[in-house]
Order: structure tokens, then sequence, then C-alpha cells
């Protein structure tokens, strides 16, 4: 059942994702198909409702398509069941969301490391990777605080942390920076930037922020469900 | 083991982020654990000492009696005075490792008292005066004149009942008619009264008399045999076991009976109680439980969210059922630790001061062969305090299945992009 691309990181083949609500049937995802390849740095564009979070959890696993397949890799999430999923999140997903969706019971660091933890990476590598990335996120100095003594801005970067500490292939991100004023946004963008050239991450998120869409390589439109347009944008040299 | 750090660390965090509902939680549970060990205490304490009443009244904690004896009975099933000379070595050899305080010979049988007023039926007791005076506690239930002593050869003992209706005080002679062994011929004795005894069990006071056993022996022409061996020990606890050992190492044409056995009445009654004690207990925890089981399954509902985050995270429902598990642990830990202090507080303090039900009922009330002590003194033995902990574990770690199932499903991925 496997079907392998060595070029190919995600593919998507006729997804659709339908709820039921009450009596009627709600499209979320109609019919959509796209290949990420590995080092990509994708923007899933919008307007509120168009199927952008539904598109992204289908991805990671979280969701389950209608119909249609989602392959990671070589491995079709549809074979995969919920422990395989949360492995499959452990070892090779990021996520950074909206709402930053930090643990609030742990520190920044603990946040950061928590996936590294969770792996079982051995003390002293763990520290030092996080301490590294707290740093490079402007994070300093912050490492104990707790989600609620952070602002919204410094939660996203420690979510951001978090997200790449364990250097996955992909980090799938819903709308990072729609919670975030214009200058900490672009700081956050920059940051996405770096690690996708610097270490070659795969990055999909979603925005219905034009100026967050220029920074993307490639552009996915979602209207009602659908795929409108798929462009692919020149890179700016940096 | 990395991973189940975090968990446990998140488990305890989680638990001080709603301190007040956490208190409430463990609070209630710990003053259901302790008074559950104040509740278990007291009736312990007061079956314990309705056991040491009634060993004292001429039971025993460990007896040696001819094989079926106790069910039997018979004037004639005795110890002679051979099996008697083989059982003392094996107690002597026994007494420090057993903790066995008092060995005493005793001989039993129905008879008949008369005076000038009046006959009645009766039980006599033949036994040792010195020793007996020291290991039962018929001297204490004296309410007029004096105990026995082996020199006073005729002296008797008479419970309240029979003095009343025979109507006799100390000082004063009365008749005792028994049938000897291995003869049908009615042997009586001219006894004088010495004391007269109130021990607060109806049928005893009514038909109890003590004699001295040389005497007893005599009238029912016993020679040196004795119908009983009771051994008196340091540690009630220890009944069993000895009894155990008995009926391994003595002799098999004696019957080694402990406590249990041997005052099967008291043992029922026990029994019954208990039982009532449980239903009552388990119908108390079984209110708190739904407390608990409702305040669990509240704290993973309003969670929904950061279960979904977990499960994106590639938090397993393994992981994630453990986390809510961890949780409720931790108030068992809480719980079973200021519970217990309470409790055993609890107990202390009973155990000290004692429990006076005086004001429901008097020093009179006897059952189950033994008179119910007014004011009751708290035991608690460690098995009963970690049964208790074991219980409230096991019941939090029950009450956790439902949240702990919740909080694995996951599927709220939807909850994640929410503000």
């Amino acid at each position: 059942m496997s079907n392998s691309n060595s070029e190919s990181l995600l593919r998507l083949e006729g997804v659709s994702r339908h709820y039921v609500q009450g009596d009627q049937v709600v499209c979320a995802l109609e019919n959509v198909s796209f290949t990420a390849t590995r080092g990509e740095f994708i923007a899933i564009a919008g307007p509120s409702g168009s199927g952008k979070t539904t598109l992204l959890n289908v991805c990671a696993g979280l969701d389950h398509p209608t119909s249609g397949k989602v392959w990671l890799g070589n491995r079709d999430l549809s074979e995969l069941n919920r422990h395989q999923l949360a492995r499959l999140r452990l070892e090779e997903i990021g996520f950074i969301f909206q709402s930053f969706n930090l643990i609030p019971v742990l520190s920044a660091e603990e946040n950061a490391e928590f996936i590294l933890l969770l792996r079982g990476v051995p003390d002293r590598e763990r520290r030092e990777k996080v301490g590294a990335l707290l740093k490079e996120v402007g994070l300093e100095g912050m490492e104990h605080r707790r989600p609620g003594q952070l602002s919204g801005g410094q939660q996203q970067r420690v979510a951001v942390a978090r997200a790449i500490a364990a250097e996955p292939k992909l980090v799938l991100a819903d709308e990072p920076t729609a919670n975030l004023d214009t200058d900490t946004a672009f700081s956050l963008l920059n940051l996405m930037e770096r690690l996708n050239r610097e270490h070659g991450t795969t990055f999909l998120f979603s925005t219905h922020d034009p100026r967050v869409m220029q920074r993307a390589h490639r552009i996915i439109h979602l209207l009602d469900g659908r795929i409108e347009s798929d462009q692919r944008v020149a890179v700016p040299q940096m | 083991m990395k991973a189940f750090n975090i968990i446990m660390i998140i488990a305890w965090r989680n638990l001080w982020r709603n301190r007040r509902r956490t208190v409430l939680t463990a609070g209630t549970v710990s003053l259901g654990l302790g008074l559950l060990l104040v509740f278990l205490g007291i009736g312990d304490g007061s079956h314990r000492q309705m056991i040491q009443g009634a060993v004292g009244l001429g039971g025993a904690h460990v007896a040696v009696q001819a094989r079926e004896y106790q069910t039997r009975g018979g004037i004639e099933r005795t110890l002679s005075n051979s099996q008697v000379a083989r059982v003392s070595p094996w107690v002597e050899s026994q007494r420090d490792g057993l903790g066995i305080s008092y060995v005493l010979r005793r001989v039993f049988a129905a008879g008949l008292a008369s005076s000038a007023d009046g006959a009645t039926g009766i039980r006599l007791i033949g036994l040792e005066p010195e020793p007996e005076k020291a290991a039962s506690v018929f001297d204490e239930k004296l309410v007029r004149g004096k105990f026995l002593t082996s020199a006073e050869e005729t002296g008797a003992v008479i419970g309240e009942g029979v003095a009343r209706k025979l109507e006799l005080e100390p000082g004063e002679k009365f008749v005792l008619m028994a049938q000897a062994a291995g003869s049908a011929e009615i042997e009586s004795l001219l006894l004088r009264v010495t004391g007269i005894m109130r021990t607060g069990v109806e049928d005893f006071d009514q038909a109890t008399v003590l004699i001295p056993l040389s005497t007893a022996q005599e009238l029912l022409r016993l020679g040196d045999s004795v119908h009983q061996v009771a051994i008196m020990l340091n540690q009630l606890d220890n009944s069993e076991a000895v009894a155990r050992l008995g009926r391994q190492e003595l002799p098999a044409d004696v019957e080694v009976l402990s406590w249990l056995e041997l005052m099967p009445e008291l043992r029922d009654f026990i029994k019954i109680d208990d039982g009532g004690s449980y239903v009552f207990n388990s119908l108390f925890f079984l209110i708190i439980a739904f407390l608990v089981a409702n305040t669990l399954l509240m704290s993973v509902l309003e969670r929904r969210r950061e279960f979904a985050l977990l499960d994106a995270l590639g938090f397993t429902p393994t992981r994630r059922f453990l986390l809510v598990i961890l949780e409720a642990s931790w108030i068992a830990v809480l719980s079973v630790a200021v519970g217990t202090a309470l409790g055993y507080a609890g107990h202390l303090y009973f155990y000290h001061k004692g429990l006076p039900l005086d004001v429901f009922y008097s020093s009179e009330v006897s059952a189950g062969g033994t008179v119910i002590d007014p004011i009751i003194y708290s035991y608690l033995s460690w098995r009963r305090i970690a049964g208790a902990a074991g219980l409230v574990f096991a019941l939090t770690f029950l009450l956790a299945l439902l949240p702990a199932w919740r909080g694995a499903k996951g599927q709220d991925a939807h909850l994640l992009g929410q503000a």
C-alpha cells in the first residue's frame, strides 16, 4: 500500500473531509490533492472557513479524511492507528498553533524540550540544544518563566522552539502570526525562513495575511475547501 | 524514563492549577480515610475488649483439651496427668518465643447448688486460684467478699445471680452436687461462699460457681485430670499461630483451639458486627467515590484542548491515559498521607482517652457471651492502615479509569485552532 516518492514528503490525493452538523453535511475539504517536497516553504492561504486548519489537521493525522489518502513519506496515514499516528507526529512533525498552545504548567524551557523529553534525548544534549534554540528565538533569560508570564510573541517563540527542537521533517503552522503584532510576526517569519533555509525543514503554514503570504515560496489558495490555485513564487535572495 | 518523569511532573503541577479543587478533593478523601481508620480502630478495639473480656471470664487465647471435648463435652473427656505433663514442656519451650503469659488448668462440670432458700443449676469451674487471680478478671468482678485461695479448699466464688436465687452472702454455706466421672453417683460437697461476682454477662452471673481445682477434681473424682489447659498470651493476635503450632507439635490425642474455635458465639458476633461495619464503610466511601469521580472527570473534560495539544505533539493515548492516572495517584498519595495522619491522630486520642458509650448503655450490656465495655479504646493495626490506604489507592485508580479513557481518546483537534 505504500506509495513512495523520493522527492515528496507529504502527499494528499483526492482528500475530502465532510462533517455532519444536524441535518446538513458540511464540506470542510473537497478533493484536495498536492505534494509537498522536502525543504519547501508553503503557505496555505484562504479566508476564514476555507478549510486551512482542517487541511493541516488532516496532514498531521489529527483528523481523518472522509475520502482520499494522505502520505507522509511513504506511510499512508489511514493505515496507522492512534498510537502510531501519535508516534509519527512525535518523530516527524512539529506543530505551531495560532493560539500558541503551550503546556501551561511547564516553563518555557520545559515546553521547548518537551518533544525531546518524550523522545528520550539525553539530558546534556537536550539542554544544550534547547538552550541554544531559546537563545536563537530571543528568549534567553526567560527559560524558567511559565507561559502565563510570557507575552504572546514570546509564547509563540517558545512554540516555534518546541516545534523545531527535535528537527522534524515537517513543521505545520496554523496561522502562526495571527495573534502577533507586526514586528513580532515578521521576526517569527524570519526565524521560520532561516530554519527552512539552514536546516531544510519543510514548513506548511496557513495564513490569510497577504504580508505573510509574500514570504512563502509556494502558495496554495483554498476556497470553500477546494484548492483554487497552487502557485510557486520566486525565492527572494537573502 | 524521561517521558515518565515529565508526565509525573505535569500531573503534579496540574493538581495545583486549581488549588482549591485539589484541596477539596484530597481533603474529602483524607477525611473519609481518617474517619474510616477511626471507625476501624473503634470497631477493632471494641472487639478486642470483648475477646479479652471473654478470655478473662474463664476463656483462653489458646486451649488444650482432650480430643472432641469442645464439640461433644463429657465429664470423662479429660486430659490425664501424663497428657498435661507432655503439654507443659512444650508450653515452657515456647513461653518466650510465643509470648505465653499464663498456663492455667481447669475443670468444668454442670451441677446443682442448693441452700436453705432454694436450688439452682450451675456451671462449675474448678481452677487454680492464685494464677487465675492474676490471669483472669474474676477477682476484679467481685462485688462482695474475696477471691479463692488454695488454702481455703471449700471456698467458692459464686455469680451474683446464684447468690440472689440461693440468698447467699459471703461466709454462708451451700451444697454443690454434681455427677462424678465414671459413675452414676451424685457427689455432693458443702462449700462456703468467699465472694460474689458480677461480670455483667447475665448467663454467667446466673449460673457460675468457681471452686479450687483440687476440690473440683476430688468432687468429680477426676484424680489429677483436667478438662482444659488454658494458655494466656501477651498478644491476642498470636492466638491462631500458637494454636497452629500446638496442633503440629503436640500429641494427636489432644485438641488445640484458638479463641475463635473456643468461643464460637463471640467469633460469630464479631463477624456479624464486622459485616455491618463493612456495609456502612462501603456506603460511606461510595458517596466519596462519586464526588471524586465527578471531580476527576470534570478536570479532564475542561482540559479537552490541552489533551488535543498533547495528542498533536505526539503524546500517545497511553501516555495521556497515564497522565490522568498519575494525577489521580497524586491525589491518592496526598489523601493517604493526610488521611492516615488524621486517622492515626484520632486513633491515638481514643486509644488513650477511650470513647465513652455509657450514655447509650451501662456496663451490664453483654453480647456473644461477654460484656461490652461502655468505654471503648481504639486499636489500630498496621495491617488495617495498609488495607485502608490500599483501598483508597485502588478506588482512586478505578475512579480515574473513565476520565483517563476520555483523556486518552482525544479527537478534539478542532479545539486547537480556538483562541
